[in-house]
């Protein structure tokens, strides 16, 4: 009988802070044994997500933000600044701690074992995804996919975004890319490492095609069974206390 | 808004920093407060994972009073991830020692 867990479709998609206060409060809530292992897609529009040690002001191009209506929002987990809208599919997985799939003395092995349900829900799409460590998933040497993680609150968290059909355009605008971190990729820009599933297959695709085929990859994965359910009100009424005190705060967002 | 790099620059001490790249990709950018030889304040941000994320605090604090040399750094880095267990990945103690030894004055 395979073990299930609860899916979650919960999203504010022009509240990047509420977006990622949820992020964080469904895990405290997971691993407090409150709540079943669960597993949580989502949709932001036209926001730059920075990782937890990353410095806004060298990360971030504010002034283009500004002039684009980009938000800008601090995520609790380290790795780097990704960009999100309406085109790009955000996954996120929490997992009771002490669950058998995850190592937790190895985080890499960890990262690699958490990507396999998006490896295969993308191949199933019919492109030739592959994880790439350290955190990325790339199509033929492009990076489609990148994602983030932490073991703490006595639960395993990992999330990640996919790039499904997000205008490339706006994310070299906002995101300033470091010349030492290209220096040996042999090209000249962020927008040249990265590539859609949309070019990838040469047809247009959905966000919501390409979430059901990742469930389908999370079953397959995992042999688990995911459920829809809803957030429960404590894990609402604890998103909104991380929401009024951290995630709509500068001092969080941009004070690194 | 307030900005950190800003309050650092207004500190006493030379301002050195470094975008020092990991094996693998991942990069630690160092802004430190040097004086007489010895790191007066330091802040490291970048795109590594390290657990529990707390400890990075932890690091700049340790890493204040400390001075740049290699054997003096590696000591002060070995000891942090002995006593806080962190765990990172991406960057190793060696890949934190190297990106403040690489420091310098910027252009």
């Amino acid at each position: 009988m395979p073990e299930t867990w609860r899916l979650v479709d919960v999203e504010f998609r022009d509240d990047p802070f509420m977006n990622l206060a949820i992020e964080e409060a469904i895990p405290r809530t997971v691993g407090f044994g409150k709540v079943p292992n669960t597993v949580r897609f989502w949709h932001n529009s036209n926001t730059i997500v920075l990782g937890c040690f990353q410095s806004a002001s060298l990360e971030v191009n504010l002034e283009a933000c500004k002039e684009l209506g980009t938000d800008v929002v601090r995520r609790f987990t380290g790795g780097g600044a990704v960009y999100h809208d309406s085109g790009n599919l955000n996954y996120a997985i929490s997992l009771k701690r002490g669950h058998p799939l995850i190592p937790t003395d190895d985080l890499q092995l960890a990262f690699q074992r958490l990507s396999e349900g998006t490896v295969q829900g993308l191949r199933a799409l019919g492109v030739n995804a592959e994880f790439q460590p350290i955190n990325d998933i790339q199509v033929n040497g492009l990076k489609v996919s990148g994602a983030a993680g932490s073991i703490r609150w006595d639960a395993i968290f990992h999330h990640g975004c996919i790039l499904v059909g997000s205008d490339l355009s706006i994310l070299a605008k906002v995101l300033n890319v470091a010349q030492v971190k290209l220096a040996d990729k042999h090209v000249a820009s962020v927008r040249k490492r990265v590539t859609t599933i949309r070019d990838e297959l040469g047809r247009d695709v959905s966000t919501g095609e390409v979430k059901n085929s990742i469930a389908k990859g999370i079953e397959i994965a995992y042999n688990v069974r995911l459920q829809n359910g809803e957030l429960s009100g404590e894990e609402l009424a604890l998103a909104r206390e991380l929401y009024d005190e951290k995630y709509s705060r500068p001092e969080w967002n941009l004070g690194r | 808004m307030k900005n950190d790099q800003t309050d650092l620059a207004l500190s006493e001490g030379s301002t050195l920093t470094a975008d020092y790249k990991a094996p693998g990709g991942k990069l630690v950018r160092v802004m430190i407060i040097e004086d007489s030889g010895i790191i007066r304040r330091a802040q490291i941000t970048g795109d590594f994972f390290l657990l529990p994320e707390e400890s990075l605090t932890r690091l700049e604090q340790v890493l204040t009073g400390t001075k740049i040399t290699e054997a003096a750094l590696k000591k002060v880095v070995h000891d942090f991830f002995a006593e806080t267990r962190a765990q990172s990945l991406g960057v190793s103690q060696e890949d934190f020692v190297k990106a403040v030894i690489s420091a310098r004055e910027p252009d």
